[in-house]
């Protein structure tokens, strides 16, 4: 083994200021995130909503003096609405339906609304819902009996499905129970237990936190070396040379160009163009504000196929440098890795510019977009780890690297929605990490909300994973590289 | 004076190379697990122990392939021995071959910077430096062209500036002083001089043996990866035959 001595020349570093901007950037994020996660950090749509079954029949004519009740209980924690879809014998009809939500409990009456027969159209709803919330109808039977005022030959008839049948409920039409299930929907939301305790969260890794600080200030403080000092060390001694060889690869990449740096912004926005104009008119798609859908899936995706195409040779590439100096060679990738960053931040003006064009308006959660977009980052410098060290002993990684980022581009809902996906083939979505960060940025930047807060955990851990293998990978082998150069 | 730059002890290196590198992916795991891979043991280096003390100029001769190169790299990191341990206490800069470590497209002041970070010095440092080593260089205006435009000798004189203006602990140099014109030789070796006087340690290999009576404090032989002989100049170069 060898040993490296560091000079002695070398400026003693300070780390009581990179543990405090740690330490104090924890504190701000917590509360940042708790502000711009808003509702969604607490709720979410309830596991216990419940579908409209398949319309089969008509259940009677809702003249006047005619009841249809339905009887259902409900696992939802925030019980806010119920919907009841209708048959009109295809012809206008007139008269007010009632919508009555009982409490086969205490016998309350939950909520109730009237609606115009005449503006029921077929197969359409009625949706009757609370301002507040009602948390008390979990599992609890509710009653939902439904009425009419209308003279017959000008009266609605509520739908319901014949074969359904479902444990605790019960149709009862004109008194008479009746086998089937109404054609009706509950919705509402839960309680995310990870949002019920944040703070205790946020408090705990707080804590686990300080303690990681106190130890390595204590470490330090009796001269020995944690990895997180040895990190410091390296970051301070490696930083110019990181800034050197990232500035040199973006200024070599446009050298020669005219348009230079605004290549940066224009390829993707080119890219869209294109795409847009073949995927809207020649194959109609509907989704909404596709221009943009398409632009958030052409920037991340261009971000991930060119930092891992471009670590993919980082190593072999410069073969002329590892041979001669020696630099810790992560630093290879990584400076390509971080090239492509600074150009993932150049395409976001397109995008933003693109969003301010189409109408889309940013939310307070577009921020939290970032998070995903970093998630990716991450996992794309993992994957560039592993890619550059195995480019080293098998040359064919790239060969395979061409094809496999091919079918991975269209494995991802890049310009195609999601939906389109027959059911067999959803697993393909399910395991594809790009997938999970690029749903997640189009749900903070597109709808407007934040994902659940255990989605965040999962795209961290499946980041954090491909850094980890990448970079053991990466470390088992390093030092034979030099043997096969 | 006598601080202990470099320990060498006891290092051996020993490549593997397959028989036959180029095989199919097939043939290569089938092999594998019949457990029938062979290779060829290549010895580069075989027990070799030295220190080398602060301000030495070290020359290493011998024939090609006698693992002088070898040496150089366990030396400055580049490859970790198989056998024996290296301690350096220092910071190692080794002169670039011409044109590695450049970028053809930037200019030559943006490689002076790149060059000087890939070789480990401050930015502080270097734009200290900057001016100094512009100077030797004698680019002048030239320094704002991109080095693809430069001559060989141009870019010989911009390598050895950036290695040689800045004040390396160890220097490592490796057949480099045969560049340039006649005037710009004299003048790296009187820089060489100068270092060497400052108390930088340089390990040299040449196969010049003029140049090595002339530079060299000690000198140690190689031959097929052990050391032949090791001692002062005069002694070693008498016995050295090719």
């Amino acid at each position: 083994m060898r040993k490296h001595d560091r000079p002695k020349a070398e400026a003693p570093i300070d780390i009581k200021k990179p543990l405090v901007i740690v330490a104090a950037a924890y504190i701000v994020l917590v509360f940042l995130f708790y502000w711009l996660a808003g509702d969604q950090l607490h709720f979410r749509q309830s596991r216990g909503n419940l579908d409209l079954p398949a319309a089969e029949a008509g259940t009677v004519e809702l003249t006047q003096g005619a009841v249809v009740e339905q009887v259902f209980k409900a696992d939802i924690q925030r019980f806010q609405s119920v919907s009841v879809q209708w048959g009109t014998y295809y012809r206008p009809n007139a008269g007010t339906v009632t919508m009555e939500l009982y409490s086969l409990a205490d016998n309350s009456l939950v909520m109730s609304q009237s609606f115009d027969a005449a503006a029921i159209s077929e197969g359409g709803l009625t949706t009757m819902s609370v301002d507040t919330p009602i948390e008390t109808a979990y599992g609890v039977p509710l009653l939902l009996r439904i009425y009419a005022d209308s003279l017959p030959g000008g009266a609605v008839s509520p739908l319901m499905s014949v074969s359904a049948h479902e444990d605790g409920f019960s149709l009862t039409v004109n008194g008479a129970p009746t086998d089937g299930v109404l054609c009706f929907s509950a919705s509402g939301e839960d309680y995310i237990w990870t949002g019920l305790h944040y703070w205790k969260f946020a408090a705990g890794f707080g804590l686990l936190l300080a303690l990681g600080i106190a130890f390595v200030w204590h470490r330090w403080k009796s001269g020995k070396h944690s990895y997180v000092v040895n990190a410091l060390i390296a970051v301070q001694k490696y930083r110019f040379l990181i800034r050197q060889l990232v500035s040199r690869d973006f200024k070599t990449k446009y050298k020669r160009s005219v348009l230079g740096v605004f290549w940066s912004f224009l390829n993707p926005l080119m890219m869209m163009c294109v795409q847009y104009f073949v995927f809207s008119t020649i194959f109609k798609s509907d989704i909404p504000d596709y221009a943009v859908y398409l632009l958030i899936g052409i920037v991340s995706f261009n971000f991930f196929s060119e930092a891992c195409g471009m670590s993919l040779t980082s190593i072999l590439g410069n073969a002329g440098l590892i041979t001669k100096v020696y630099v810790p060679k992560y630093i290879y990738p990584l400076t390509r890795v971080m090239s492509s960053v600074v150009n993932l931040s150049i395409s976001l003006i397109p995008l933003i510019l693109v969003s301010l064009v189409t109408g889309v308006q940013f939310k307070k959660s577009a921020v939290l977009a970032l998070f995903f977009l970093a998630c990716l980052v991450v996992f794309s410098l993992g994957l560039g780890l592993l890619l550059s060290a195995s480019m080293v002993f098998f040359r064919d990684t790239q060969f395979l690297w061409g094809v496999f980022s091919m079918a991975w581009m269209y494995a991802t809902p890049i310009f195609y929605p999601e939906s389109i996906l027959p059911e067999q083939f959803r697993f393909i979505l399910t395991i594809n990490p790009l997938y999970h960060f690029l749903k997640n940025t189009r749900m903070c930047i597109l709808d407007g909300l934040s994902p659940e807060p255990f989605i965040y955990f999962q795209c961290f851990v499946i980041a954090l994973a491909m850094l980890l293998v990448g970079a053991l990978v990466f470390r088992k082998t390093q030092d034979r590289f030099v043997l096969y150069l | 004076m006598s601080q202990t730059m470099i320990e060498v002890n006891d290092v051996t290196m020993r490549f593997r190379m397959n028989n036959d590198r180029i095989m199919s992916l097939k043939e290569f795991v089938t092999t594998a697990l019949r457990g029938k891979l062979e290779y060829n043991e290549f010895t580069a280096l075989e027990h070799v122990s030295f220190t080398v003390e602060k301000g030495e100029t070290l020359g290493l001769i011998g024939r090609n392939g006698a693992g002088k190169s070898t040496l150089l790299k366990v030396i400055s990191g580049i490859m970790k021995p198989t056998e024996g341990t290296v301690a350096v206490h220092g910071n190692v800069v080794p002169m670039l071959e011409l044109g590695s470590g450049f970028d053809f497209d930037l200019t030559g002041r943006e490689n002076v910077f790149l060059n000087g970070a890939i070789l480990g010095y401050s930015e502080e440092y270097l734009k200290e430096k900057y001016q100094e080593i512009l100077d030797f260089s004698e680019l002048g205006a030239f320094i704002d062209v991109p080095i693809r435009n430069y001559s060989s000798g141009m870019l010989a004189r911009l390598a050895f500036s950036v290695a040689a203006m800045v004040r390396p602990e160890i220097l490592i140099v490796d057949e480099i002083l045969s560049v340039g014109d006649t005037e710009f030789q004299a003048k790296s070796r009187a820089r060489m001089m100068e270092l060497m006087g400052g108390g930088t340690t340089v390990l040299f290999v040449s196969h010049n043996l003029e140049q090595i009576r002339e530079m060299c404090s000690r000198v140690i032989w190689l031959e097929s990866g052990r050391i032949q002989m090791a001692g002062s100049t005069e002694n070693v170069c008498n016995h050295y035959v090719i």
